[in-house]
């Protein structure tokens, strides 16, 4: 178990890493080159930036949206939020682990270890909450598909795992197992990252200047979608 | 208020189409009158929607938003608290993702690689003709009124998804017969707009309401037709000079006070524009039209009535699609807002004793641009005015955004489930007259009020201004044609 462990925290994890980077970088290079070739092409090129700019620091720190529709899903949500940005990034274990990857990162922030496991296990309960706010409902059900229940499980089992992990007390079978699961589960959610909608990790800043942009129409598109498909351009 | 029951439910849903011809015909199974659909035989419509859908991608800017959004939807649904509908069915059906999710798991399938091999492992078929009916009747029970974007943390526009499955399926003729056979006038019949009046039943029109103003106002005005370098060319929904003779005397009236220089065009007249809720393509011919008249006639600027959509598909898009650009687009409330801060507005406040209430036209106020103007017009010469909650940026839709109003065959749902909560708004504020400054609202909002009993009188912001205008030097706002002493206007 101990190889399969130090496989999943070397090779594995770079690649898993890479995979991540690349697809994310792929991902926002699509959407922003989309974006930009979209703008030169519209007609008109006005926008209300900084309505946009507003709306988009608005949503990252939605204190004054947050209570006006669904307010207990959404503060969940949102402090789930919190502790999934904070504790991979910046919990010292994760930290040494990004720093013996040769990845060429000397100094990187660390949270304290109290914070940390505090926000690990809000992020826990969020997980669970959330989950429950899915599925019971009739509506939020109907609306889910599998990976809006996976995402949701497989986040909440690598916090749970990385947890026990980190305590002093757990036997040397229970932290082999848990550390699998966590660097295992935890190397399957960077490898998914770019490929679902946990892609908005990066391309939530885009949102509002996508929609904006979106309304902003070519001149002629219609006369030449017509021409494509053999239809008449004047026909009404 | 009538009460929401299972009846008032099927009623709502209910559909005039007669199952034996949609069976015989092969056409789509929607709630709505198409009018081509018949030229795609049935089966072969998944294709043809493909392909359009393809074309529309290669050719207009709707790809990028397509991969944001297709990325990003998490499906939340914050949005099901913002939208009417939902809040009325409490289907999940209704909620805005949902109907997003349609049109973005067809683009997912067939249009990026991930969902073709996702497709290919899971044996997903794709698109099918059920999948097309499921759309089509869920773009059109959407209003368009953007509320759900604002509720958004993704920013997902799910008025622009719905605007863009419109138009795909408007390529494979399905399209609501209302929409498409005005707009077939507008573009290629004999009189050029929507309602085809006649240009000699326009100018009758016209006729007519001079002489009402000469006899209730007591002045004399000619509206300026054709006049060439003038500052503004006045376009309203053509409907409105059949239908809407008072608004048109509202603006006529504020226009001469304020001394504006303006005209009507004779050779285009009509502001109307349902491009904008089924086709881009459309969308750019009708404005070409615009563009037209705006250079025969060497205006500055583009003045629309009052109307929201007209108003919108001529602000946000003339200037994208127009040889000539950078042509102002001004909605009327915005100048007879700028008229009443110069002073050039005099109003008669004992006129409209009524207790109003102001219902805000999505296409004008969702944007942010038409929100205070009015209020301040009101503010000027009504007394007794109570805000509807919400409003402005964030108000409720009247129930007959994105052209829905003009399909009849609706009518029960849109005035039982669309506009069910305007109705309860306007219920709530007491008032007696609702405004609403827009040529659709103020259909919707007339057959909501009627369909859900709720006494209350409809009228246009300009109404009331004729009613309340001074033009004449005696001071009087509102004279007896009849010349009796013992004569009192009449309730607004």
């Amino acid at each position: 178990m101990e190889a399969w462990i130090e496989f999943g925290k070397g090779p594995l994890f770079r690649l898993a890493f890479v995979i991540m980077l690349l697809g994310l970088i792929r991902a926002l290079f699509l959407v922003l080159v989309g974006m930009v070739e979209a703008y030169h092409r519209a007609g008109d090129r006005v926008l209300p930036w900084a309505d946009l700019h507003k709306k988009t620091l608005m949503w990252m720190f939605p204190v004054k949206r947050i209570f006006n529709r669904r307010p207990v899903y959404s503060i969940v949500s949102f402090i789930w939020h919190i502790g999934l940005i904070l504790v991979p990034i910046f919990y010292s274990a994760h930290v040494l682990l990004l720093m013996n990857q040769s990845l060429g990162v000397t100094w990187w922030p660390v949270l304290a270890q109290d914070v940390a496991h505090i926000l690990t296990w809000i992020t826990v309960a969020g997980g669970v909450l959330l989950f429950l706010m899915r599925y019971i409902p009739a509506m939020s059900r109907r609306l889910s598909k599998f990976m809006d229940g996976f995402w949701v499980v497989l986040i909440t089992a690598v916090f749970v795992t990385g947890a026990i992990c980190a305590q002093t007390a757990v036997s040397a079978y229970g932290y082999q197992v848990s550390m699998l699961i966590h660097i295992y589960g935890a190397n399957l959610i960077l490898v998914l990252l770019p490929f679902s909608k946990t892609a908005h990790s990066v391309l939530f800043p885009l949102g509002q200047y996508a929609g904006a942009i979106g309304w902003k129409f070519p001149k002629g598109a219609g006369a030449k979608v017509r021409t494509t498909i053999g239809k008449e351009v004047n026909h009404v | 208020m009538i009460s929401f029951t299972e009846e008032t439910r099927q009623k709502a849903f209910s559909t005039q189409r007669k199952p034996e011809t949609v069976e015989s015909q092969g056409l789509p199974h929607v709630r709505f009158h198409v009018e081509e659909a018949h030229l795609i035989p049935a089966g072969e419509r998944p294709k043809k929607f493909l392909e359009a859908f393809a074309a529309i991608l290669k050719h207009t800017n709707y790809r990028f938003m397509l991969d944001q959004y297709s990325r990003v939807s998490a499906k939340c649904a914050r949005c099901s608290a913002n939208c009417q509908i939902y809040e009325t069915t409490h289907a999940p059906e209704d909620v805005p993702c949902f109907r997003s999710e349609m049109l973005l798991s067809i683009y997912r399938r067939h249009f990026t690689v991930g969902g073709a091999v996702k497709g290919r492992l899971t044996g997903d078929v794709g698109l099918t003709e059920e999948k097309i009916d499921e759309l089509a009747d869920s773009v059109y029970n959407c209003t368009a009124c953007r509320r759900c974007t604002l509720e958004c943390p993704m920013g997902i526009d799910h008025g622009l998804i719905t605007h863009l499955a419109r138009w795909i399926l408007a390529e494979i003729g399905i399209a609501p017969r209302a929409l498409v056979v005005s707009t077939r006038e507008q573009l290629v019949g004999a009189t050029g707009n929507t309602s085809a009046i006649p240009l000699p039943a326009l100018q009758d029109t016209i006729e007519f309401l001079e002489e009402e103003i000469a006899d209730y106002k007591g002045v004399e005005i000619k509206v300026p037709m054709d006049v060439e370098g003038a500052e503004y060319m006045f376009i309203a929904p053509v409907s409105d000079w059949m239908m809407e003779a008072e608004t048109l005397m509202g603006c006529i009236c504020a226009l001469h006070a304020g001394g504006v220089s303006w005209t009507v065009g004779t050779q285009y007249y009509d502001a109307i524009n349902y491009g904008l809720f089924y086709s881009d393509h459309h969308l750019e011919q009708v404005l070409h039209k615009v563009e037209a008249e705006v250079k025969r006639l060497g205006v500055k600027k583009i003045l629309i009535g009052e109307c929201g959509h007209a108003s919108r598909s001529a602000k946000f898009f003339y200037n994208v699609f127009a040889e000539q650009l950078n042509i102002p687009v001004i909605n009327i409330l915005e100048v007879t807002h700028d008229l009443l801060k110069q002073g050039k507005l005099k109003f008669d406040t004992e006129i409209i004793k009524e207790k109003v209430t102001y219902h805000d036209p999505c296409n004008i106020a969702r944007p942010g641009w038409v929100i205070e103007q009015p209020r301040e017009i009101i503010k000027a010469f009504i007394k007794n005015y109570e805000e509807m909650t919400p409003s402005g940026r964030d108000n409720l839709c009247c129930g007959g955004g994105g052209g829905t109003v003009s399909i009849d065959e609706l009518r029960p749902y849109r005035t039982l489930i669309t506009g069910r909560r305007k109705a309860e708004q306007i219920e709530k504020t007491g008032a007696e007259i609702v405004i609403a400054p827009c040529a659709n609202c103020k259909k919707q909002v007339r057959e909501l009020l009627e369909d859900n009993e709720v006494p209350v009188e409809l009228v246009g912001l300009h109404d009331l201004i004729y009613k309340a205008i001074i033009l004449s030097d005696d001071g009087i706002a509102w004279h007896d044609p009849m010349g009796d002493d013992d004569w009192t206007p009449p309730d607004a």
